[in-house]
């Protein structure tokens, strides 16, 4: 990993409360870019900087020039009198974190980062998934938080499939899909934030793919206690409409982010239903993407 | 009364057996199936309903017109008509009695998604940042049992905070 260029962010002229955050005692920058994306972080303790490439979304490199397209700001304050300060986050003018916790404030501005890299990043689609790669093909499982994703990520990872993410399906115009090999979150038994725990997947005895794929199998499902795979298959249609719910800039950048979805859905297998034990999901994933020809379901209304 | 699809604020793209319609006002999207994209192209505000029904290809003629005036009625609400539609609301069922067991196909039938917002789509850590007092959250204070948490002005009640 290239280490963190120390570069005080540059921005455009915004709001008056990101004016009031620029007045701010700022000690150490970096400026990087992913995916066209250009982000410059900023903190007032200059020994943090090391700390915050671990907050910076896969691909990132330095960047040579100041200027940035988006500034996160981490604040760090100092306990006065055994009273706990709290320490600040900024996602540009805007507060999204006031905690005494500092490892929590690192994690907000890490999901942050994300997120504001999913909503800009040039050229690519970033739909809210799990990918993995099996024999050249992608598996992608689109979901909501808590829906198991990272869960059957791993397993599959632990069968023999290549890492792509937990998170994010980066898709590109093609509609294939990126490697984006952050490390897996795995959450606790009581899938608390807070009993979060990162994982390389070499930990898991797998490895990250290494070049963007076609998507041969979405698998639209969730954990459910007791449930079986038995899923039904969906229309192009009704999947495109499915993986436009988990899609980042569906309301910001609708024709691209179509454009992509449908060149998914055009050759994989689109397959929709609760899950239960993720070994034997994932053992049906594998067999189905192996195995399969894409075969859309009957269209929307077909039947009755 | 010639019915006329919305154009403006669209996003259209055609799938081998379905069509995709984003709307960019109401950040809605909708699945058309053949039948319900044949009458939204030929809903263009210089044919009737009864026109446009002459040009499907399938079904007897009372057929092909409830159809289309199923359609325009599915059109109107997911608001992909200019003004609302041209023949009085006919009812599904209704339409299902005129429509033969073996012309299934011939039903239109609309399904709709409203598109999430960015933070919506994607994996937050959970903040009390701006949620009301009282919503349940998970913070970072230690010893404290998952789930107990609650957010009051701005930070967790744990001790922890958000």
């Amino acid at each position: 990993m290239a280490s963190l260029p120390s570069l005080m962010p540059w921005h455009a002229p915004g709001t008056r409360l990101l004016e009031r955050i620029d007045r701010l005692r700022w000690s150490a920058g970096t400026c990087v870019c992913a995916c066209g994306w250009r982000v410059g972080l900023r903190v007032n303790e200059p020994a943090l900087l090391p700390q915050l490439a671990a907050c910076l979304p896969p691909g990132w490199r330095p960047a040579a020039s100041p200027a940035v397209d988006a500034v996160y700001s981490l604040w760090v304050a100092r306990d006065r009198g055994g009273v706990r300060g709290r320490n600040r986050v900024y996602a540009g003018g805007e507060r999204r974190a006031s905690t005494p916790d500092l490892g929590h404030a690192l994690a907000v501005l890490e999901s942050e980062i994300r997120l504001g890299l999913a909503m800009a990043a040039r050229g690519r689609t970033f739909v809210h998934a799990g990918a993995v790669a099996w024999r050249g093909r992608a598996i992608l499982v689109p979901g909501r938080s808590r829906s198991g994703k990272t869960t059957l990520v791993a397993e599959l990872v632990r069968q023999g499939a290549l890492y792509l993410s937990d998170e994010f399906a980066v898709l590109d115009a093609r509609g294939r899909v990126h490697p984006f090999a952050k490390p897996l979150s795995i959450r606790g038994a009581s899938g608390c934030d807070r009993h979060t725990r990162r994982h390389a997947v070499e930990d898991l005895g797998g490895h990250s793919a290494t070049r963007p794929l076609p998507v041969g199998l979405v698998a639209f499902t969730e954990y459910r206690e007791r449930a079986a795979w038995e899923p039904t298959a969906l229309s192009a249609g009704a999947a495109v409409l499915d993986l436009l719910a988990h899609t980042v800039p569906a309301r910001l950048r609708p024709a691209e982010s179509l454009h992509a979805l449908a060149r998914v859905v055009s050759g994989a297998a689109l397959l929709k239903g609760p899950r239960g034990d993720a070994a034997q999901t994932a053992a049906c994933l594998l067999r189905t993407v192996a195995t399969a020809v894409p075969v859309a379901a009957r269209p929307l209304g077909a039947g009755r | 009364m010639k019915p006329l699809a919305r154009r403006e604020g669209l996003v259209v793209r055609d799938l081998p057996d379905e069509t995709i319609v984003y709307d960019r006002k109401r950040h809605q999207a909708h699945c058309l199936n053949r039948m319900a994209a044949l009458v939204f192209r030929h809903a263009d505000g210089t044919r009737s309903a009864a026109e446009i029904a002459t040009l499907l290809a399938e079904g007897t003629p009372r057929e092909r017109e409830a159809v289309v005036a199923l359609a325009l009625e599915q059109l109107s609400q997911a608001c992909l008509l200019d003004g609302p539609a041209p023949v009085p609301a006919t009812a599904r069922r209704a339409v299902l009695r005129h429509v033969g067991l073996g012309a299934a196909l011939l039903v239109p039938a609309i399904a709709s998604v409203i598109a999430p917002t960015p933070a919506e789509a994607a994996t937050c850590v959970t903040s009390c940042v701006g949620q009301p007092n009282g919503t349940p959250c998970n913070c970072f204070a230690p010893d404290v049992p998952c789930g107990s948490a609650t957010c009051v002005a701005d930070s967790c009640n744990d001790g922890g905070g958000c």
